[in-house]
């Protein structure tokens, strides 16, 4: 038997599809990261407050000086042990169940949720499989080659010669299973199929092979829905905190779960609208498909990120993810001065750590969607001209698709590296901007967020419309239209501070009010200026 | 209180800018933003405790001068190396927080009357205020720039009287009487 290396790729990748590889490094590297994202936002924090922040911890174990301090990089492990050694408390008339389920429950939710994110596009791959066995047995060597192609991937002709079936919009049922059922019949006819003669010990042996051309995402789930995935999963979140504050028995943490669900109800609405925006102007729910669309440049050099065309749509989102992800300056759900220490007060060790990693693992989430939304998502901008594979490098297939696999890796890098600096925006708006009081939180959403975000859905839709011969074929933006969007959002913005400033005050709050028995009643309370 | 006295103050006017909280915003980042820099820059740094001290470095620079610091308390010697203290308890009734304890005992030398055969004085209870320097009338008891003393019990933290002549010749070389 020859258990070559080759055979025994083949064998793995026939029986464990890619995507289970990607899912396993991307969730290590997620959850290595939070434990950093932590000594980060430790650092960040020093560096606002003229500190340094932890330095001490490094990898010594008290043994190894060269290791000790390390600019404090041995923190997240000192950090981990003690959580885990740490008592795990549990006071008396907590719901048991709903009290260990809610930490879990938050982690899982967000942690499925980073499933659709397109990390590095699709990828590329040629093998000769060698069919000769299957071909005794009386099986077409096609056919044959077409099974050997590893689970998970989608086998395409070689020269990309049979196009993708047409995205008909809504049509699915049998018209959209005959035309992959199509596709894959003109795919397997174009397989070419090399017999050769090999002369062995034992004497001449004809063998038979087949050259399969197939593609698969460098993602764990290519849904089409991304989009709508990852707003319902996030969405989930907050049941950890709600059920987190509700199990432990404790009107603090209780009422810190309720907070969190009034800042999520208010805030989906505004984020749900500015993607909204970005799926109307690309006519796809797919995040990988919205990735790819940003993949180009206007006028030659400016990528043609959405950050360009939608900055309202990205600003008031980036205020969304923050108050989605319960940070600051949202974070009346952990308002330590006022709840103790919010939905987490009766948590304790490894329940604890869980909360704060789902924390943390929601800002990647979050900000991995933004850079998607509004970033070019693996895009890295004019390096592609020095290196055509990190920009998709086969002729007739859209930018996403590559050979190399080194390419679709740094677009993963890449990827991750703008989800840092988003993060970093995160801590650096947490250390800078205080909390708001509970009816500034709902003010800036329903007074300001939601009617900005649904006139700006409105100003997309009208320039899609009557720009509509700008379109370029496959809903790409181009230069002209893009400008037409910048000029839209301009406008709109112009609007929103005219309007402003003849709508009513808000009513007055967080004003002395005469309560009878008083002894204040008699004061006349003042007219507002 | 009468309802005159109450002064009812109106929150300053927003501007359009403000109204909007976003420049606020811009600017407000803008400013943890150069403190950032600073840090990274290093030109704005704390001290690194352990390694660096207060007292290493120049007095522009942070440093600490010793000479004026009100830290442990020493009692100072005289020339020919006996205790400085006439036992006149002005230091321990001059003591706000009452941690300056002394028994007087009728002094072996000719040359003054009584002599602190007992002089504790507790660390922990003392505020370092420097009352008692300032009420010594033979200048016999100082405060030297020493911060970092620990014990680990309460007892270790009272210090006696060879232990405060001790830290007079610790010191003496820097902080001269």
């Amino acid at each position: 038997m020859d258990l070559d290396f080759d055979h025994i790729v083949n064998l793995i990748a026939s029986w464990v599809p890619a995507w289970v590889f990607i899912a396993v490094i991307v969730h290590l590297v997620v959850l290595g990261t939070v434990a950093y994202l932590i000594l980060l936002e430790r650092k960040v924090a020093s560096w606002v407050q003229d500190r340094i922040g932890p330095n001490r911890v490094g990898f010594d174990f008290g043994l190894l000086p060269f290791l000790r301090g390390m600019n404090g990089f041995g923190q997240p492990l000192a950090d981990g042990l003690k959580f885990i050694f740490k008592e795990d408390y549990r006071a008396r008339g907590v719901d048991k169940i709903l009290f260990t389920l809610a930490p879990g429950l938050m982690i899982v939710v967000i942690i499925i949720s980073i499933a659709v994110i397109p990390w590095g596009g699709v990828m590329q791959t040629t093998r000769k499989f060698d069919v000769t066995r299957d071909v005794r047995r009386g099986v077409d060597p096609r056919d044959a080659g077409l099974a050997a192609v590893p689970i998970g991937a989608s086998p395409v002709s070689p020269n990309g010669a049979v196009p993708p079936p047409p995205a008909e919009g809504m049509a699915g049922g049998l018209g959209r299973a005959n035309a992959e059922l199509a596709r894959a019949q003109a795919v397997r006819d174009t397989i070419p199929v090399e017999t050769r003669n090999e002369v062995t010990d034992e004497g001449g042996i004809t063998r038979t092979y087949a050259t399969v051309t197939y593609r698969y995402a460098f993602q764990i789930a290519d849904l089409n829905i991304g989009v709508l995935f990852i707003l319902a999963a996030l969405s989930l979140a907050v049941y950890g905190v709600v059920i987190g504050g509700w199990a432990s028995n404790n009107k603090y943490s209780f009422l810190g779960g309720l907070r969190a669900t009034v800042n999520m109800i208010s805030y989906e609405i505004p984020m749900g609208l500015c993607v909204l925006c970005i799926v109307v102007m690309f006519g796809t729910l797919d995040l990988g498909e919205i990735v790819n669309k940003q993949a180009h440049y206007w006028v030659g050099f400016i990528p043609a990120w959405n950050v360009f065309t939608q900055p309202l749509a990205f600003l008031m989102f980036l205020v969304c993810i923050h108050a989605e992800a319960n940070r600051a300056p949202f974070d009346l759900a952990e308002a330590e001065q006022e709840l103790v220490g919010g939905y987490h007060t009766e948590y304790s060790s490894m329940r604890f750590a869980l909360f704060f990693l789902g924390e943390y693992a929601g800002m990647i989430t979050t900000s991995a969607v933004c850079v998607a939304l509004f970033f070019g998502g693996w895009h890295l901008p004019w390096v592609e001209w020095a290196w055509p594979a990190l920009k998709g490098n086969v002729a007739g297939a859209g930018p996403e698709v590559t050979t190399s696999l080194v390419a679709a890796i740094a677009r993963g890098l890449i990827f991750f590296l703008k989800t840092l600096i988003i993060i970093f925006v995160f801590m650096w708006v947490r250390w800078s901007l205080p909390r708001f009081r509970f009816d500034q939180l709902m003010m800036l959403a329903w007074r300001a967020l939601i009617p900005i975000s649904l006139a700006l859905l409105l100003m997309n839709a009208l320039v899609l419309y009557f720009a509509r011969g700008l379109l370029q074929p496959g809903l790409l933006v181009d230069g002209r239209l893009a400008l037409v969007f910048v000029v839209a959002n301009v406008i709109l913005l112009a609007a929103t501070m005219i309007v402003s400033t003849l709508l009513p005050a808000p009513p007055d709050m967080n004003r002395k009010i005469a309560i009878p028995g008083s002894r204040f009643l008699n004061t006349p309370l003042p007219a507002r200026a | 209180m009468k309802d005159s006295d109450v002064i009812v103050l109106d929150e300053p006017r927003m501007s359009l800018g403000d109204q909007f909280y976003f420049p606020q915003v811009l600017i407000g980042l803008g400013t943890t933003f150069k403190h950032m820099l600073r840090v990274l820059g290093g030109t704005d740094r704390v001290i690194q405790y352990p390694e660096e001290k207060r007292e290493d470095l120049p007095v522009e620079q942070g440093g600490m001068l010793e000479q004026t610091y009100k830290g442990v308390h020493r009692l100072n010697k005289d020339e020919e190396g006996r205790v400085k203290c006439v036992a006149c308890f002005m230091c321990s009734t001059a003591c706000p927080a009452r941690c300056i304890h002394i028994e007087a005992a009728e002094s072996p030398w000719p040359d003054r009357e009584k002599y602190p055969a007992k002089f504790d004085i507790d660390e922990l209870r003392c505020i370092y205020c420097g009352m008692c320097e300032e009420a010594c009338p033979v200048d016999a008891i100082e405060l030297t720039h020493i911060y970092d003393i620990v014990g680990l019990t309460r007892q270790e933290m009272i210090f006696d009287k060879s232990k405060l002549l001790k830290i007079f010749d610790q010191t003496v070389k820097n902080e001269p009487m």
